[in-house]
């Protein structure tokens, strides 16, 4: 039986004291987000903010022409819509849900309330959006550095970390629209992957075989990616202040 | 004065504290103000300098992935609560600057609420600046890029010439030196810009703005909407 449903299963929401969780509780509306599903257009208005919990949302830079790339990816480590505290209006990129589950949302006044407290929210989202500009970094790097093989295998380990599975719904053509390159390199990438033993890959879901395999297989990307959201949530308030 | 916008769309009373800690230098070609993994010292805030934030790949440099100038500032990660920088701050065009201890930073910004407000809507498109970065390597050719990045370092440095070396240009665009180089013949060729002795000179605005990709004006018009 699947644990119930609770914020918590976000850990930006989890890693928040009492009283202030519980000024959010009320607020947070739980839903469901289905794969594919749109959550802000580039330049749109964005009116709520999404914690994931069992879903990943892909924030996508779209071109003028239409084509499109993935910038980052967020799962229950973190939040999608930053722009809202962040005091810009609108977003240049487009997040669409790339992997179905739950989600809590809350409206953009309530987490803006919260954010100029100036208490852990605000101190957890500033270092979350630090790991966020780490991973727009690190994806640009390995746009231009690195081969789509090794690009799939640091998509298909930061996906995974943010599900409680090993298996991804996912078709090959989103997969290319992620990165952005032609379908026939991920399929060309994905069959050598397979051929190998480390994913097996059928009718649009991927089961990771072999997790070791494939972090030996990736390129440095992931684990700069995933240092600094681990980083994010073990140093807690620490690093400022010890500082101050 | 030294010309930084972030400074200067700060309120009079807010600017007149800041001010009392800044210490005016003069940064050259060059200098190395973080290195990957390496404590923050100070922040910097631009005049008619020019910073370029790069990213390491297998241990090279790889990328730029941001470029500040007057509109902005180096040491954004501790608006955000890091003391440790992720990336190389170089400075790419030589020129006068502000800059703060980072001690005396943390207390101005926690004290400051415009400060704050205009640091966090700096990130946001900083951030925005990064992404695009990201799906123009993805998509766009050396040429397109080289005129981009050709134009953004023309509107912060405020000058017609700026010294440059193909090998330099060749890790902002994360490019072998051979591909920077026929990059820049061609648009030597169309009279865009003139190079010599590593110096580059931009001939013809108009035309590298044609010749740059789409992603020069959307960063652009976000910094002037900022």
């Amino acid at each position: 039986m699947p644990a119930p449903h609770t914020p918590k299963q976000n850990h930006l929401l989890a890693a928040l004291p009492d009283a202030e969780y519980a000024r959010l509780l009320p607020d947070l509306e739980p839903l469901p987000l289905e794969l594919g599903l749109p959550l802000y257009e580039s330049g749109g208005p964005q009116e709520y903010v999404y914690f994931p919990t069992a879903s990943i949302v892909s924030l996508l830079y779209v071109m003028h022409d239409g084509s499109s790339a993935e910038i980052a990816v967020v799962g229950n480590e973190g939040v999608v819509g930053i722009a809202l505290f962040m005091g810009g209006e609108s977003t240049p990129s487009r997040a669409v849900v790339q992997s179905a589950g739950g989600a809590y949302r809350l409206k953009g006044g309530a987490l803006k309330t919260e954010f100029e407290r100036g208490g852990t929210l605000q101190h957890l989202l500033l270092r979350y959006t630090q790991a966020l500009i780490t991973q727009m970094a690190q994806t640009a790097v390995c746009n231009r550095h690195h081969a789509v093989e090794q690009q799939l295998c640091r998509w298909l380990l930061l996906s995974l970390d943010r599900l409680s599975s090993n298996e991804l719904t996912m078709t090959q053509t989103l997969i290319a629209n992620m990165l952005g390159v032609r379908r026939e390199g991920v399929t060309e990438a994905a069959g050598k992957l397979q051929a190998e033993g480390l994913i097996q890959y059928s009718r649009g879901k991927i089961t990771v075989l072999d997790r070791p395999k494939l972090e030996a297989r990736v390129c440095e990307c992931y684990a700069v990616v995933k240092q600094e959201s681990d980083r994010l949530l073990s140093g807690k308030r620490q690093t400022a202040d010890r500082y101050l | 004065m030294i010309d930084n916008s972030l400074l200067a769309a700060m309120p009079r009373k807010a600017y007149a504290r800041l001010l009392a800690n800044l210490e005016p230098i003069t940064l050259n070609f060059g200098e190395v103000l973080y290195e990957p993994g390496q404590t923050i010292r100070h922040v910097y805030f631009p005049g008619a300098s020019l910073v370029s934030l790069l990213t390491l790949a297998d241990g090279h440099l790889a990328l730029e992935v941001g470029l500040i100038g007057r509109e902005g500032m180096v040491g954004i990660p501790l608006v955000l609560g890091h003391r440790v920088s992720a990336v190389r701050a170089l400075v790419q065009g030589s020129g006068a600057a502000l800059r703060m201890t980072s001690a005396n930073f943390i207390k101005q910004f926690r004290l400051s609420l415009p400060l704050q407000r205009e640091l966090y809507s700096y990130v946001h498109t900083l951030m925005a600046q990064i992404s695009q970065t990201a799906a123009c390597n993805r998509f766009h050719v050396v040429e397109q890029r080289l005129a981009r990045w050709l134009l953004m370092t023309h509107d912060r440095v405020k000058s017609d010439q700026f010294r440059m070396t193909h090998e330099f240009l060749g890790h902002m665009l994360g490019v072998r030196r051979v591909g920077v180089t026929k990059a820049a013949q061609a648009l030597q060729e169309h009279s865009l810009i003139s190079y010599s002795r590593g110096a580059i000179t931009i001939l013809d605005r108009k035309g590298l703005e044609a010749a740059a990709c789409q992603c020069y004006k959307v960063v652009r018009d976000m910094h002037e909407g900022a």
